[in-house]
């Protein structure tokens, strides 16, 4: 169960650069000390080069199906 | 393709690709024209001068336009290796191009020998200095993959398109005495077999699974299949040029091109049934009408070498499922793809000012209705152009079908460039 301060998005199998987007537009909105969990069908490299430098930190997790759980928060 | 190689440093200014992509468009128009100009039906005689100006204007003014546009975004972008002095390859072959493939229509429609002479120097020289900066590009590439083969092999079935076309318009213009029809034939098959067809095969591989949402396809697939497609197009050139006495070698080699090409149909057709997020895309809607297209083309091809069969036309049914059907579908079905995430793609390097201005999202670039109006547009122009040998009328509705296209392209890629343009503004306006 995600917690309180989690936020989920789905972006499994959409079309470049949909998840990009989506994941950007939820970032701008993503209240203080919460914590965004994203479902991608594949590892998000291009995000990663994004959030390097912009005051975000992150954790990827493969999960068993090829997609990945990323979970992105403000660094501390 | 690993988004991870998009590499904003790496890629050509926007402004490359989508010059020669607003040009493309203005050629499916000039086409259009050719056939309404034409004396008596086009479609008639394979060999007529409106249909040679006609099916010109559309692989060297549009096919060739927007492959030299889309190659020098995607080798960068899709093997970390850009092209050799950019700035001429981005503007001599644009001219060159251009101007040669006029000529060459005109030369055709007004049977002048004078402008077909000035054309094919001009066509040859554009090409060639394309196709030196694109192997260049290649060997230079670190990375192995299937589709920077599918390229090489592409460009060398394309340099020998070249030469047999060059020395059939010098051969024409000139009146000399040259085997016109094995000449021609081998010209075809280099041209539509070779180039076209392992271009259109090595890009799927990557456009496919990426933008579709499928799984790959397969590595055995991958591997062999291009190569196997060279290897019967050699065949079928010594086939074509020795003229051997028993027809079984000739009907091997392009009975084999079929069933191979059918294959990448099929394949392609049963990879889009796997997605897993089944949404309806205009995009995905012109690929799908192109493999049944090419498998149509395969059909009539096939019929065609049997000799019981004795439907006319059959050749030239084939030929249009191909080149309308089967590339026009694909390319602009690509085009409706690419156009959008290259306006996206260049905005967002304005890093985070663009951000805040806020970057239209992908969809919003060229209004989806259009795409699918164009695909019914299509879908109709095809059908008409395959009317056409017996009915005069399907003439001119393929005729109006094809510059209507041309002028929804041309909507789609000014709506493009104007939407960038005017974000593009905007982030410059912003205060640092």
């Amino acid at each position: 169960m995600p917690d309180e301060k989690t936020l989920t998005i789905d972006v499994r199998w959409l079309p470049p650069p949909e998840p990009f987007e989506r994941i950007m537009q939820a970032l701008q909105t993503l209240p203080a000390n919460s914590t965004l969990q994203v479902l991608i069908h594949r590892e998000p490299l291009p995000l990663y080069e994004a959030l390097r430098g912009s005051g975000y930190a992150w954790q990827a997790t493969a999960l068993g199906d090829d997609s990945f759980e990323i979970r992105v928060s403000r660094a501390p | 393709m690993k988004l991870a190689s998009l590499s904003t440093d790496q890629a050509p200014p926007i402004s490359i690709p989508l010059r020669f992509f607003a040009v493309a468009p203005l050629f499916l128009i000039l086409a259009a024209l050719m056939l309404a100009m034409s004396e008596g039906n086009p479609f008639a005689d394979i060999h007529s001068p409106a249909l040679l100006a006609a099916t010109h204007c559309i692989t060297l003014g549009f096919m060739a336009m927007i492959m030299f546009g889309a190659i020098q975004q995607l080798l960068p972008v899709m093997i970390g290796s850009t092209m050799p002095a950019p700035r001429l390859v981005a503007w001599l072959p644009f001219l060159l191009l251009t101007i040669g493939t006029l000529l060459l229509a005109f030369g055709f429609m007004l049977s002048k020998a004078e402008l077909l002479n000035l054309a094919w120097p001009l066509l040859g020289t554009a090409l060639l200095i394309f196709i030196g900066a694109s192997l260049t590009s290649l060997a230079r590439a670190a990375a192995q993959n299937v589709t920077k083969n599918a390229m090489l092999l592409s460009m060398l079935a394309l340099i020998g398109a070249i030469a047999l076309g060059a020395l059939l318009t010098r051969g024409y213009a000139a009146g000399l005495a040259l085997d016109y029809p094995r000449l021609a034939a081998s010209h075809i098959s280099l041209a539509l077999g070779g180039w076209v067809m392992l271009l259109i095969i090595g890009v799927s591989y990557q456009v496919v699974p990426m933008f579709q949402i499928t799984p790959p396809y397969p590595k055995w697939l991958t591997t062999a299949l291009t190569p196997a497609i060279f290897a019967v197009l050699l065949l079928n050139l010594s086939v074509i040029l020795l003229e051997p006495a028993s027809r079984w070698p000739g009907f091997i080699a392009e009975s084999l091109f079929w069933l191979l090409s059918g294959c990448f149909a099929v394949m392609t057709l049963k990879l889009q049934n796997q997605r897993r997020r089944r949404v309806a895309d205009a995009t995905l809607s012109f690929f799908r009408l192109g493999m049944f297209s090419l498998l149509l083309a395969a059909l009539f091809s096939l019929a065609s070498l049997i000799p019981s069969i004795t439907i006319p036309n059959l050749r030239l049914l084939s030929a249009i499922s191909f080149l309308l059907g089967f590339a026009m579908s694909l390319i602009q079905g690509m085009l409706y793809k690419i156009i959008p995430f290259l306006v996206w793609f260049h905005l967002f390097r304005g890093g985070i000012k663009a951000v805040k201005v806020g970057i239209p999202n992908v969809k919003e670039v060229i209004p989806e209705r259009w795409m699918w109006r164009h695909l019914w547009l299509h879908g109709c122009t095809l059908l008409a152009a395959l009317l056409a040998p017996w009915w005069d009328v399907a003439v001119w509705l393929a005729a109006l079908g094809l510059s209507l296209q041309g002028a929804l392209l041309g909507y789609a890629v000014f709506t493009g460039i104007l939407v960038y343009r005017r974000t593009q503004k905007r982030i410059e306006q912003l205060p640092a």
